[in-house]
């Protein structure tokens, strides 16, 4: 998993966020490298969604 | 090559004064924000990391715009698709395509490589919004329709595939069988392809006839690369692949959706994609959301009500689907009424795909004047005998008052309509509704007075 993937995955393991929360926090971020890394995310098919649509990563 | 591509159309909109073209390099996450705040169509000539794309938008978010894309007055909109679309062209098949100068296959396929916009704050991730998706079904034939994409990996998305339509159908014939749904997504055609996918036609309909009628020529199309459908030679780019046995299964959504609300997550299938093509200087066509997608959905709204009043031998004179409705969920009607006719119109717009709230009048009612049709509500209406109310008719789960959450996965709701009958009412003589008019009003000018 890239740095970028796994410092999302950290984020999610914590919190649950907005798709555009996350994207907020990475604005300096390539937008083709944060689809990639999102990718990782979605491959893994880890992720989660709560009753607003927010992303979170169930953990234990 | 036909004149009537996408391309044509920038130029078409380009001339009169209704594409403003901006060089200076957008980050895809702000090109949505930046094209709302234009009152023209926007071609962003220069997407930050992503050289030798552009990116075209809000191409028809105005009835004038829709009526350029039609060759007519706005006035005209709904009666020139009616008219065209009773005269469909088959297509015809080339051999070579723009659509195909650049290909993507196996492990090339990378949708990171498109420059996909974020385009809403409660957006699920980023979307390619306007499709035209090709599928095929052995017994029912080629289907087109539109449907949006959410971005999951660089090799799949989402697709919002829960309303009723025949690619559903066609999904599910397949999914019973435990088949995958092989399509293709062409994205950046001409707006009137875009209107003949979105027609709500009976599912023997060839859309791509009708695409043909609207445009008064033969659309052109091209056999897929991996694929045994067909595509818009003069697409800007497609995609093709295949949608997953897997059923409602995967999460898709937010979207910002053509009602105007932000929708919620919704449980739809997968397309894994097998192979990019597009062109050599590829323009993306990004959907603005929701009047883009409201004035498409206006004139096929429209069309459908004067077909429906048409079987039932009305006389239409004039409708429009309000844009306050999202062209889709209210139709308004004036008729040349005959004893009856104003219930039997109510009726028949009432089972026009999802429309909930119809009113018939007069067509001494200028039914685009909001303070007109007022009136007629307002003297033309008993609650209790000129109201319909119908139970358990079709609906979209888009629509939060159908509590579409309280159904299961793939679950269909339903909704009630209703339709007014603002026509004069049987028995009342029409001089009762004789307007007022100041005398010697023919004679005199206020202007010879000042």
């Amino acid at each position: 998993m890239s740095p970028l993937a796994a410092e999302l995955r950290a984020t999610l393991e914590t919190t649950a966020r907005q798709f555009h929360e996350l994207v907020d926090d990475h604005m300096e971020t390539p937008w083709r490298d944060f689809l990639q890394a999102w990718g990782e995310l979605r491959e893994a098919y880890i992720l989660k969604r709560d009753d607003e649509g927010a992303y979170f990563i169930e953990t234990g | 090559m036909a004149n009537t591509g996408f391309r044509n159309f920038l130029d078409d909109l380009d001339r009169a004064g209704e594409l403003r073209k901006i060089s200076k390099p957008v980050d895809c996450r702000h090109l949505s924000a930046l094209a709302e705040q234009a009152d023209e169509a926007t071609l962003f000539e220069n997407i930050d990391g992503y050289p030798g794309w552009r990116v075209a938008t809000a191409l028809v978010s105005t009835r004038k715009r829709l009526a350029i894309a039609m060759g007519c007055t706005e006035n005209r909109v709904a009666f020139e698709f009616e008219e065209k679309s009773s005269r469909p062209i088959d297509p015809v098949t080339v051999t070579t395509a723009p659509c195909q100068e650049v290909v993507m296959e196996g492990d090339d396929v990378d949708l990171t490589s498109i420059p996909l916009p974020l385009m809403h704050l409660f957006d699920g991730g980023p979307y390619i919004s306007g499709t035209f998706a090709v599928s095929n079904d052995p017994e029912y034939g080629p289907n087109v329709g539109c449907y949006r994409l959410m971005y999951r990996t660089p090799r799949e998305t989402g697709i919002d595939l829960v309303s009723p339509s025949d690619m559903r159908f066609y999904y599910q014939r397949a999914l019973d069988k435990g088949e995958p749904l092989p399509i293709a997504i062409a994205v950046g055609v001409h707006p009137l392809d875009m209107l003949a996918a979105s027609y709500k036609a009976p599912i023997d309909t060839n859309e791509l006839a009708l695409a043909g009628g609207l445009r008064g020529e033969a659309l052109e199309m091209v056999k897929c690369r991996t694929l045994d459908l067909e595509v818009p030679a003069d697409a800007e780019l497609v995609l093709e692949g295949e949608l997953l046995p897997i059923g409602w299964t995967a999460d898709e959504g937010p979207f910002g959706e053509f009602s105007q609300i932000s929708g919620d997550v919704k449980w739809n299938p997968i397309f894994r994609i097998k192979c990019i093509t597009h062109r050599r200087d590829p323009i993306f066509y990004m959907l603005q959301m929701p009047w883009e997608n409201d004035w498409l959905a206006a004139p096929v709204t429209e069309a459908a009500g004067l077909q429906a009043l048409r079987i039932a031998s009305v006389q239409p004179v004039d409708i429009r689907a309000p844009v306050g409705s999202c062209g889709y969920w209210a139709l308004i009607a004036s008729i040349k009424k005959r004893p009856g006719e104003g219930k039997n119109a109510v009726m028949a717009l009432l089972s026009v795909a999802e429309v909930k709230y119809v009113v018939v009048t007069d067509d001494d009612i200028d039914i685009h004047d909001p303070d007109e049709l007022d009136w007629a509500i307002a003297f033309r209406v008993q609650a209790d005998t000129d109201a319909i109310v119908v139970s358990g008719a079709r609906a979209k789960h888009i629509d939060p008052s159908v509590k579409a959450w309280e159904l299961g996965k793939g679950g269909l709701p339903t909704t009630a309509k209703l339709g007014i009958d603002a026509t004069i009412p049987e028995g009342v003589p029409r001089i009762l509704y004789r307007r007022i008019k100041n005398y010697g009003r023919d004679r005199v000018k206020l202007e010879d007075f000042e």
